[in-house]
């Protein structure tokens, strides 16, 4: 009975999901609801206000800044919750996981694994560093920094891993994407504008006319370094074993 | 050619999501579930959102798929029934 009832409440919404899907406008179409309203004045003058030659950045990190300082605040919200069930790692007592692993690392791959650990890391500085050229930028390249100590750590362990990204770097830099986000904001008031309009480096445009673009990468690096810290510390946080010993090396 | 490639992108991303939900090793379902991130961010760069396929690969194919292993390793590797 449950069954039929569930297969009848799920039929009568797809159905309704594929009238929806039937009923919205083709993709690129330049009529579309969604292409009438800011989108022609973003493409027309994302270049010259945002100075970012990518326009989804200047979008993301200008005209909606706002809304990437709260995604950016949720990210750091997930890792307090972590960090508030978890705990922390303790120094010092953090144990090597993959050493207890009932399947143990093979050779080819921890060798793979710190052959490319080096590259992908390169490959996520170029995306946070040309961001506001290519696809790509702060969240995607912090995202990447993240994957590759991750990797690195489940291969090597948290002994391992944690001490090359110790504690005491780590920590500070977990806000480092908020802060940043909100001082450059500050700037945008203190040179009479709103909160977030990058108004300072307008008044100052003509001496520098790149100083927006130079803000917008700053904000760039301070997403990145604040997301890749914050999934480390998760990872971290959920690795950590709270009886293991220290190992003795 | 590129209808056909859609296609087989649309059947093998409704497979793997069926899949991923029906396997009761839950390892093998968050291999899966990494399949059908990387699937997505395919889908994602034919749509023209690079920016999106880059994030989907980076955090939907990589970061949560460890920290999904990282969970099973710490529980059960079984669904109960």
């Amino acid at each position: 009975m449950k069954k039929i009832i569930s297969l009848l409440f799920i039929s009568a919404l797809g159905v309704l999901l594929l009238f929806v899907v039937a009923s919205m406008p083709r993709m690129g179409d330049p009529e579309s609801p969604t292409r009438e309203h800011v989108i022609p004045r973003y493409l027309e003058n994302a270049e010259e206000e945002t100075n970012s030659p990518n326009v989804i950045t200047g979008i993301i990190l200008n005209y909606r800044g706002y809304d990437t300082s709260g995604e950016v605040t949720v990210i750091f919200c997930a890792l307090a919750c972590v960090l508030a069930i978890l705990g922390r790692e303790k120094r010092g007592r953090i144990h090597s996981y993959v050493d207890r692993s009932p399947v143990p690392a093979s050779p080819v791959v921890k060798t793979m694994v710190r052959f490319l650990a080096p590259f992908i890391i390169l490959f996520s500085v170029y995306t946070i560093l040309h961001g506001e050229i290519s696809p790509g930028g702060g969240f995607q390249g912090g995202a990447i920094v993240g994957a590759s100590i991750i990797i690195f750590t489940t291969i090597f362990g948290l002994w391992e891993a944690s001490r090359r990204i110790p504690q005491k770097f780590r920590v500070p830099l977990e806000g480092s994407a908020f802060i940043i986000f909100f001082i450059v904001g500050i700037l945008g008031i203190v040179g009479g504008g709103n909160f977030l309009t990058y108004a300072w480096p307008n008044i100052a445009n003509n001496l520098q006319p790149s100083v927006v673009l130079w803000l917008t990468i700053i904000v760039e690096i301070g997403i990145g370094l604040g997301g890749a810290m914050v999934l480390i510390s998760i990872l971290f946080a959920m690795m950590r074993e709270e009886e293991a010993i220290a190992p003795t090396a | 050619m590129a209808t056909a490639l859609n296609v087989v992108m649309i059947v093998l991303l409704i497979l793997s999501a069926i899949l991923a939900v029906r396997a009761k090793d839950l390892l093998a379902a968050v291999i899966i579930f990494s399949v059908y991130s990387l699937i997505m961010a395919l889908v994602w760069q034919r749509l023209q959102a690079p920016d999106l396929a880059l994030t989907e690969a980076a955090v939907g194919a990589g970061v949560t798929t460890v920290l999904f292993l990282v969970a099973i390793f710490k529980t059960h590797r079984e669904e109960e029934r």
